[in-house]
């Protein structure tokens, strides 16, 4: 926890009612100024309290703080500073650190991933048995999407017509093995607008999920790991289309501040979002009209970490006979988070609601987010609320749907 | 030392007191006659140590107003503090002396191309008169009223304490705003030596639009069917043309300065006034006619306003046997505040408070602020004030919201009505009496709950 | 066992569970308001839900004789929610609910915690605002706006929370609930409640007045040389008769400070720029666009951009309300000064200011409301210097002077709190001051809200009726004296 960061925090409170957390409990201490203020008070000397690594906990990471603050406070910074020192410091109750395990343990890492599906299509059946034996893994169930058909994409998608840009695919852990369309979505309207598409089959995780939870060597291992596999690709630019990776790749100079020489192969590493990459590509494929209303959610880690609001707006605008509708309290998080859902369940469900709340008020036909994580949340989130299944998709299928000409009723439809 | 000679001897001139300077029915023994701050101390000081009881008066227009004090000594005549000692045009800022007239004022003040935004509804008023009343106008629903306007004051206490609160800035939040509390308390908190308001450019051109309502409020009667037989139950409601049209004026985005209506007799027809101010002001006056003559009749643009605008309402006429009481001390006055959504409360209200009186009764006021005055004539037999007073309250109470105060009635009609009507926080209004003046020497009994 | 303890004992019983806070490092969090260099642990905090619940909170505390301060969001800059270390902090943030929205009569009810843009927020679609427009809007509690009588950048046309609050629920230092109603006869006790930054009570349930959004609104920005330029430019608006929404100047720092925090883009080498507000119907808006348009460019404006959108719009107005916070990114450490002077006045304190900056060595960035002459100097310095702070705080105090001397105030709308209470003397008289304190006598005579807070000594009220007590503890402590 970097004194001089936390001395930049003027104590304004801007940050206040952009908190997820404060908008639930409405109380200091879990709020970015009050979580700034414990930091305080631990370099300060105060040891690290039950108390304090509770409200480091309860944060989401959504940096909306960081959008808000009109101080340029790095609460993203700190906060991942924080949970390093909460890890190493903070004594665990044993049902937590089973759970943190677990969770550690096949996340970050595709076959074990793949290995989930069977226990999984049985996981919602078994909710309410789960939840007993401990709220994470009953939040895990219910979280848990359809399981889809496996996708598989070849190392290499040509461009069509005149090759504008080559540029590597980051398929991600959650996105590739439960939302494969997205990549495959990805991949082709990449090659519609022009470029090669380098999907580097041997990739592996990003680090994001060790990144935001404090877990620093693991997250320094994937991020060496990741750099180096798009090295090899030789590409102009590394797209993402998960919020969460995206956001921690653009951190990785940081994060390996530690490494010079890897530091500086992370800065010459490009990597763009989706939406952000084709808005500074300028479109060339034609747009083929598309009559759906879409609501557009904000995840935190492309709005708030990466700054990326327009953009995809911009993309979904653009679409011919696409109506778009804006969600409100569009800033606040779903509660999706990350590993948020699964360590914090109570709170992230509180979060998800509200969401689902304002998702359904917009009256949209398809819900449109570039996060895989926020996806599942939102979902769940409207089946809790016996609303059914929330038709939702990713930006990437809004615009392959309209490239290819193909109906918007296809869209969005469960099973992916 | 006798009480006399002691106000003698502050040096501030002293004279016995006459028939005209009577406050609500009381007379005073002695006239003061203070020219500043220090000398209206001076008197307050004697008074203390002599156990005298003091009002102040500014142009006495409003001395019958309130109830009469419980005790009387000194009337501090205010009329020689008519001083504006301070007028920045380029700070949009006045300090005036409390017996300023707001006439004078005007006057000083439109050679600098401003104005104080208020338009006093009774002339002759003075600045203290003003304050101590709270009184207001038709732009009071564009610029609000004195304490709206008002930034500094400075006070006399009872004990010849001078204190001031506010200063010359517009914007000011150090320490409490004294001039909110003083303004409207009816000089039972201390005496008000000066004031400071922040002021407004004369606006570039001015219009006013005219229309009448030939029934204001319309009566239908229906047949009833009940257990086989036909009665015959008559509904009283605002006229329609005036529910459709005064809400599309007032939240109109052409901005009407003031949208007033004028109502000289509860039976016959009214008219609505609309003020536009402002460098567009006839454009806006225009389409501001065209919405109106969408309802009401003879909409028209006029760059003077209507004899009545800015007035209190004259009573009507009565058509019974003769036997005014006078001017002044006759006046039977009411004021009557609604929240907006309640129009039609406010026209019903006092048609048929008047009817059930069986009174008749002149309204005029603000359709957009929701503030009217009601007069009843001088002579109305106090039993019928009492009882009309009494059913326009269960009209305009009955909701909880609309508020009516008896401002000026006879002696004899008083005694008989509750002035005030509901008051939320008496006891904390109490408590602040207490502690400003604890002895009760200025201007006792005058105000609510015997305050 | 101390009073404060016997009163946290008896917490839980009166207010729903977790809203008592007694984890000395979660207390510690609440320690100071926006204010920073005020600080004070709480005795305990309590997160009241309702009315009721403060009533009982507040009716404990004086049963066990032990202050309390109420707190909305915490962003007040005099320090005016700074907690009492032997008291309750009573805090409002979980009373956020809009109650009533009624358009027909222009209002709405709220709950002390909600924020102000939120009402606007609230209203928006159906053509209504909540006018005051503190630069914190989108964080600062209606309950703090209304102890603090928030004014904001369009108060030089539409005035301060006490012109836009018909009627507030409080309760009272004796814990009693009560309605204050602008619709009421009798003294105007809303007027004197607001403003009295938290001495008189608590406010539970605010009815505002909700405004009719303007017609037209025209926001633009001139860009002069220097501060003079700009300062003449708005002398010649307010001459001509024109009363803008809102003026507002920011001088070379506080603009450098803005560009480096929201990349505002205000024109390069602007050694001011003023940005300003005309609204109303569109005629009136035209001529008075005309008219500053012309009297910026005579007054030597070398840049005038006019937003054509809602985005431009926001886009000049984001570097005037993060010019604060902003100017963290420039200075390690700074204080943000709040004091008024009459508009015709601006000139001669500027270059006063000026002086000041040269004799002690340190900068002052200016923002300020020009129509109203509100100055906030930003006085800047590094707290690791040796001496720095302790010269900044001089030239801060030094500013105030300036504006005493020139007829104006210690604060416009940031409060006095405990900030500027020792300043309260340069401004007003013994008698002045006890004069104000009857007020807060008949409403507190046992000074158990907030004490410590806008006056510089408390005035003890004499007896309370039917309670005899020895002499009071500020009185035997030798810091006050019975009148």
């Amino acid at each position: 926890m970097d004194p001089e960061l936390i001395r930049d925090c003027v104590h304004c409170g801007f940050c206040l009612p952009t908190c997820p957390t404060y908008v639930l409990w409405g109380e200091e201490m879990d709020s970015p100024r009050g979580r700034i203020h414990l930091m305080g008070q631990h370099v300060e000397g105060t040891p690290l309290t039950d108390a304090m690594a509770g409200h480091f906990d309860a944060c989401l990471g959504c940096m909306a703080c960081v959008t808000a603050c009109p101080s340029g406070v790095r609460y993203d910074r700190l906060i991942e500073q924080t949970r390093a020192v909460v890890e190493r410091e903070h004594v665990r109750r044993p049902d937590e650190r089973a759970i943190r395990a677990l969770v550690f343990a096949l996340f970050p890492y595709r076959r074990r991933l793949r290995a989930m599906r069977l226990p999984m299509r049985l996981s919602r059946r078994l909710q309410p048995f789960l939840e007993q034996v401990h709220p994470s893994l009953g939040a895990m169930a219910e979280l848990a999407p359809g399981v889809p058909r496996p996708v598989r994409l070849p190392p290499l998608v040509r461009a069509r017509r005149r090759r504008r840009a080559r540029v590597g695919l980051l398929t991600g852990c959650v996105q590739g093995e439960f939302f494969p369309r997205v990549n495959a979505a990805t991949a082709r309207v990449l090659a519609l607008e022009g470029c090669d598409v380098v999907i580097p089959p041997r990739q592996g995780c990003c680090g994001a999920l060790s990144l935001h939870s404090g877990r620093e060597a693991e997250a320094r291992r994937f991020a060496r790991r990741t750099i180096a596999t798009f090295e090899r690709a030789g590409v102009d630019a590394v797209v993402v289309n998960a919020a969460g990776c995206g956001s921690s790749m653009k951190d990785y100079a940081e994060v390996l501040a530690g490494e010079p020489a890897w530091a500086a192969r992370a800065e010459a590493l490009r990597t763009r979002d989706l939406a952000e990459f084709l808005v500074e590509l300028g479109p060339v494929a034609e747009r083929h009209p598309l009559p759906v209303t879409v609501a557009y959610h904000d995840a935190c880690h492309l709005a708030h970490a990466q700054g990326v609001r327009a953009q995809p707006r911009e993309l979904l605008r653009a679409i011919p006979e696409l109506e778009l509708r804006e969600v409100e309290e569009s800033a606040i998080c779903c509660g999706s988070a990350g590993t948020y859902n699964l360590f914090q369940p109570e709170a992230a469900r509180q979060l998800g609601d509200r969401k689902a709340e304002r998702v359904l008020a917009a009256g949209a036909d398809l819900l449109v987010s570039a996060n895989p994580g926020c996806t599942m949340q939102i979902a769940a989130s409207v089946r809790r609320a016996g609303k059914g299944e929330i038709r939702v998709a990713h930006t990437a299928e809004v615009l392959d749907a309209s490239l290819r000409g193909l109906e918007p009723g296809m869209l969005g439809r469960s099973p992916h | 030392m006798d009480a006399r000679d002691a106000l003698e001897a502050t040096g501030v001139a002293v004279r016995a007191a006459g028939d005209g300077d009577e406050v609500a029915g009381a007379r005073p023994r002695w006239v003061a006659l203070p020219e500043s701050a220090e000398e209206i101390a001076a008197v307050m000081r004697v008074c203390a140590a002599h156990d005298l009881a003091a009002v102040a008066t500014g142009g006495g227009t409003k001395l019958h107003w309130g109830a009469p004090p419980s005790r009387c000594d000194v009337l501090v005549d205010l009329c020689c503090m008519n001083r504006v000692p301070e007028h920045t045009a380029g700070d949009l800022v006045v300090r005036a002396q409390a017996g300023v007239t707001v006439e004078a004022l005007a006057r000083t003040l439109a050679e600098g191309g401003q104005e104080l935004a208020l338009d006093v509804p009774v002339p002759g008023t003075t600045v203290g008169g003003l304050l101590a009343t709270g009184i207001a106008g038709p732009r009071r629903f564009r610029h609000g009223t004195a304490r709206d306007l008002l930034i500094g004051v400075t006070v006399v206490l009872a004990d010849g304490t001078i204190a001031k609160s506010g200063g010359k800035v517009v914007k000011n939040v150090a320490g409490y705003d004294l001039g909110k509390l003083f303004t409207g308390s009816y000089g039972t908190l201390g005496i008000i030596a000066d004031a400071t308001f922040r002021l407004h450019p004369l606006p570039a051109a001015r219009a006013w639009v005219t229309a009448t309502v030939e029934r204001p409020v319309t009566e239908t009667v229906e047949p009833y069917v009940y257990e086989g037989k036909t009665l015959d139950t008559t509904s009283t409601d605002v006229a329609a043309s005036l529910r459709a049209v005064i809400p599309a004026v007032t939240e109109s985005p052409l901005e009407p300065s003031a949208v007033e209506v004028d109502w000289p007799d509860v039976e016959s027809p009214c008219t609505v006034a609309v003020l536009v101010e402002g460098a567009a002001a006839a454009e806006r006056a225009k389409a501001l006619c065209a919405l109106m003559g969408g309802g009401l009749s003879d909409a028209q643009v006029a760059e003077e306003p209507p004899p009545w605008w800015g007035r209190l309402p004259e009573p009507p006429v009565p058509d019974g046997p003769p036997g005014t009481g006078g001017a002044g001390g006759g006046e039977i006055l009411l004021e009557v505040r609604n929240i907006p959504y309640r129009l039609a409360g406010s026209f019903v209200g006092p048609f048929m408070a008047a009817r059930e009186a069986g009174v008749r009764a002149a309204v005029r006021g603000s359709l957009a602020s929701h503030v009217f005055h009601v007069a009843l004539p001088p002579d109305t037999e106090p039993g019928r004030v009492a009882a009309f007073t009494g059913e326009l309250r269960a009209h305009m109470e009955a909701d909880g919201e609309g508020r009516v105060v008896v401002l000026a009635a006879p002696p004899e009609a008083a005694r008989r009505l509750d002035r005030w009507g509901r008051v939320g926080a008496l006891p904390l209004m109490r408590r602040v009496k207490e502690r400003f003046d604890p002895d009760r020497r200025l201007s006792p009994g005058r105000f609510l709950g015997g305050i | 066992m101390s009073e404060l303890e016997r009163l946290t004992a008896r917490l839980a019983a009166v207010l729903p569970p977790d809203a008592v806070v007694t984890d000395p490092v979660r207390l510690r969090t609440y320690e100071c308001d926006g204010l920073t260099h005020h600080r004070a642990t709480p005795g305990v905090v309590v997160l009241p839900e309702a009315a009721e619940q403060v009533a009982a909170v507040v009716r404990l505390c004086g049963e066990h004789d032990v202050p309390f301060v109420a707190r909305g969001s915490g962003t007040g800059l005099s320090g005016g929610a700074l907690p009492r270390t032997d008291g309750v902090l009573i805090v409002t943030s979980r009373m956020r609910r809009i109650l009533e929205i009624d358009i027909p009569n222009r209002r709405a009810v709220v709950e002390p915690g909600v924020t102000n843009l939120a009402i606007t927020e609230a209203v928006r679609d159906r053509g209504y605002y909540y006018a005051p427009d503190p630069s914190s809007q989108q964080v600062c509690s209606i309950g703090g706006n209304v102890a603090e009588n928030s004014g904001g950048a369009h108060c030089l046309k539409y005035g301060f929370t006490v012109n836009h609050v018909l009627a507030a629920e409080i309760v009272t230092p004796d814990g009693d609930i009560v309605e204050l109603s602008a619709m009421d006869p009798g003294y105007d006790l809303l007027g004197a409640f607001i403003g009295s930054e938290g001495t008189l009570g608590i406010a539970t349930k605010i009815t505002v007045r909700l405004s009719r959004a303007p017609e037209a609104v025209t926001t633009l920005l001139a860009a002069f040389t220097g501060i003079e330029a700009g300062g003449r430019a708005v002398s010649a608006i307010i001459a001509a008769g024109v009363v803008p929404a809102a003026i507002e100047m920011m001088d070379a720092l506080a603009i450098e400070a803005a560009e480096a925090a929201v990349h505002c883009r205000y024109p390069a080498g602007a050694g001011a720029v003023l940005v300003m507000e005309l609204d109303g119907p569109h005629a009136e808006v035209e001529h008075q666009f005309a008219a500053v348009e012309r009297i910026c460019r005579d007054s030597g404006a070398f840049e005038i951009r006019v937003a054509a959108s809602a985005e431009e719009r926001a886009a000049i107005w984001r570097g005037r309300k993060s010019a604060f916070a902003a100017v963290g990114r420039i200075s390690p450490a700074y204080i943000v000064q709040d004091g008024v002077v009459p508009r015709t006045a601006l000139p001669r304190v500027l270059a006063g200011i000026d002086r000041l900056q040269e004799e002690y060595g340190i900068r002052v960035a200016n923002v300020f409301h020009a129509g109203d002459g509100n100055l906030h100097p930003l006085v800047l310095f590094d707290d690791a210097v040796p001496g720095e702070a302790e010269r900044a705080e001089a030239v801060s105090g030094r500013i105030l002077d300036l504006c005493v001397e020139h007829g104006g105030s210690i604060t416009g709308e940031h409060g006095v709190g405990v900030d500027k209470a020792r300043y309260m003397p340069r401004m007003f008289t013994e008698d002045d001051l006890d004069t104000m304190q009857l007020v807060r006598c008949a409403f507190d005579p046992r000074g158990l809200a907030n004490p410590g807070k806008v006056f510089p000594t408390p005035r003890l009220c004499g007896e309370v009726p039917g309670v005899r007590r020895g002499a009071h503890p500020l009185v035997e402590a030798g810091l006050a004296e019975q009148f």
